[in-house]
């Protein structure tokens, strides 16, 4: 029979590039707009891998959140804060600036990524069978975890009034 | 085959450009899109270990869902002071935008 | 016996015969997934007209050939593949030819969980209700994205009204159909469906149905809250720039998703796919889904336009309002155990 399930390394490599180029073009672009579409396309790697994660309700709310609002902000923050189309407010960084944003950002990745590799066998290799269902997330919100579900609530209301009075126009 | 450590090193690359981004760039909306980046990797982070954990641990996706409320606020809110130290300044590139008054 | 690799050519025809008998390739390809898809925005564009035409004491498309002008939709399509596909001066390439074909690919992806009958959904996942919430919140990104991309002033302006009044009725949507997913007890599409064998949800959820169904005509973009596209304003809003096989792929994935909404208000408040056994289950769904679509087109021929604030101000104060109330008398009835007789 055929089977027609993509393995899941082949799904986690594809994943890896869309997320690490999409985050490196979101930076480097020269026009703002084509980064943010890149950061949404980064994000949507993101989501994939929480996905291949088992956690589809966190893949979904992060496609919603992320790219459906965050982006739509930024897109809409862009359009706003430009003079005229295609004047670049980034020019070229110096070159001295730019190898040490390098090296500082290299040795930490690769700092990480040395713990990682020293910590070794500790690490688990295989993924326990079985996943967390949904249906558990709601009693863990609610039952577990009231309090930090109450204060986001409030930083949430702090979020957007501050948003509103910050972005109002004095007449 | 896809381990743990393979999500922590993708996690800490896109970290690194995180931090790269956070460092070099000067226009504003480009310092938001690398914290968003570095916020993500962390999020990957939290995901990966919550699978790999045994028994699994519902903990992870919690702490998840909250960054990412959290991180969302964020960006309303840092985009809404970019609006408004434009309006200000007439320039969102953060080297000039070092004075306190205005 | 099939076998994979094939060697022979008895082997391939066995092989290929197996793959376009099972159920998958019928599901993605042609039930609920392709073709059907196709057919169904095909008919959809035709049914509008007429129907339209019939509510203005008009005939509508007749001669385009077949009874009542059913080839209408087919010469509509020729005709927009070979006219001039115009980009405008300075706007961006691969943005406006990309972003109508990512259009369709949205409007079309949330039937993949969407069930037509009681086996015949493509995935399905435990997760339906917010995977449709993530695809549709796609859409305002998108159409402001095409808005800029076409770089003039009126489908700028049309794609920020646009995406004001998506944003604002995007919320009461959502959490209108909260109460349907207290009622049922699980976000997947199937299980909702299954719960409401012996009540459908539009009895015990009726002011969600109310508040979902006008915020699904909002996000649509229809009469009356026409204003992205309002003629005399903005020239065609946020498409203007759109033209020849663009604009054909905008209308379809306008369509698409006129049917996707419909055939949500079915899958939520109007029990899917349950009814008499005398019809298989998939065409109840459809049938329900076309009454539904019909109570959207007709406002289109019967309402005036609503002016932009009131349109906003709406979405954001009233519809929430009364949203969020329902949660409340939605837990309170279903503690209060009047549902029980019906299974919930």
């Amino acid at each position: 029979m055929v089977s027609l399930v993509i393995p899941s390394d082949i799904s986690f490599v594809v994943l890896t590039a869309v997320t690490i180029i999409g985050a490196i073009i979101a930076l480097q672009a020269k026009e703002l707009i084509y980064g943010a579409i890149a950061l949404a396309i980064s994000f949507i790697g993101i989501a994939g891998f929480f996905a291949l994660l088992d956690a589809p309700y966190l893949a979904m709310l992060q496609i919603a959140i992320y790219v459906g609002a965050v982006v739509v902000l930024i897109l809409f923050t862009i359009m706003l804060v430009r003079r005229e189309r295609g004047e670049e407010m980034d020019k070229r960084t110096d070159a001295a600036e730019g190898s040490m944003g390098l090296w500082l950002a290299g040795l930490l990745a690769l700092a990480i990524s040395g713990v990682v590799a020293l910590a070794g066998t500790s690490l688990p290799t295989q993924a326990p069978a079985a996943s967390l269902p949904v249906s558990d997330l709601g009693p863990a919100l609610t039952l577990q975890y009231p309090v930090p579900l109450i204060i986001l609530a409030l930083l949430l209301s702090a979020a957007l009034l501050g948003a509103l009075v910050l972005a109002k126009v004095e007449r | 085959m896809v381990t743990l450590a393979s999500y922590l090193i993708v996690s800490a690359a896109l970290l690194g450009i995180g931090v790269y981004g956070l460092s070099v760039k000067r226009n504003a909306i480009r310092i938001l899109f690398a914290v968003e980046v570095i916020v993500n990797a962390a999020n990957l982070n939290f995901a990966a270990f919550t699978r790999y954990m045994n028994p699994p641990q519902v903990s992870g996706q919690i702490i998840v869902f909250y960054s990412i409320a959290a991180a969302a606020m964020e960006a309303a809110v840092g985009l809404a002071l970019i609006l408004v130290a434009f309006r200000l300044n007439s320039t969102i590139d953060v080297r000039k935008l070092n004075k306190l008054k205005g | 016996m099939v076998v994979f690799p094939p060697t022979t050519p008895a082997e391939l025809i066995a092989l290929i015969l197996r793959v376009i008998t099972s159920h998958t390739f019928i599901t993605i390809i042609i039930f609920p997934g392709f073709i059907h898809l196709t057919l169904v925005v095909i008919f959809l564009t035709w049914y509008e007209r007429k129907l339209l035409a019939r509510i203005q004491l008009r005939i509508g498309p007749l001669y385009a050939g077949g009874p009542g002008g059913i080839l209408q939709p087919l010469a509509d399509g020729v005709k927009l593949i070979f006219k001039e596909v115009m980009i405008p001066y300075k706007a961006s390439k691969p943005l406006f030819l990309g972003i109508p074909l990512m259009m369709v690919f949205l409007s079309a992806l949330p039937f993949a969980v969407i069930p037509f009958g009681q086996h015949w959904v493509i995935a399905n996942i435990d997760v339906g209700l917010v995977f449709v919430f993530a695809m549709t919140s796609l859409f305002p990104s998108m159409i402001l994205i095409f808005a800029w991309a076409s770089n003039s002033k009126y489908p700028f302006l049309g794609g920020l009204r646009s995406l004001f009044q998506q944003v604002a009725y995007e919320i009461p949507m959502w959490i209108s159909t909260l109460s349907v997913v207290l009622l049922a007890g699980s976000l997947n599409l199937v299980d909702i469906v299954k719960a409401q064998e012996k009540m459908w949800f539009i009895v015990p959820a009726f002011l969600s149905f109310i508040v979902f169904f006008i915020a699904i005509m909002a996000e649509l973009e229809r009469l009356p809250f026409d204003l992205p596209e309002a003629e005399p304003e903005l020239v065609a809003g946020w498409y203007t720039e759109a033209s020849g096989a663009i604009f054909m792929l905008i209308f379809m994935g306008l369509y698409m998703k006129l049917y996707l909404m419909s055939s949500l208000v079915t899958v939520l408040f109007l029990g899917g796919w349950w009814g008499p056994a005398f019809l298989p289950q998939p065409v109840w769904f459809i049938i329900k889904t076309l009454i539904v679509a019909t109570f959207i087109i007709i406002p289109r021929g019967v309402y005036p336009r609503i002016r932009v604030d009131m349109l906003i101000k709406t979405g954001w104060t009233r519809l929430l309002i009364i949203a969020l109330a329902n949660i409340f008398l939605t837990i309170l009835l279903i503690n209060s155990g009047l549902l029980a007789a019906w299974g919930i």
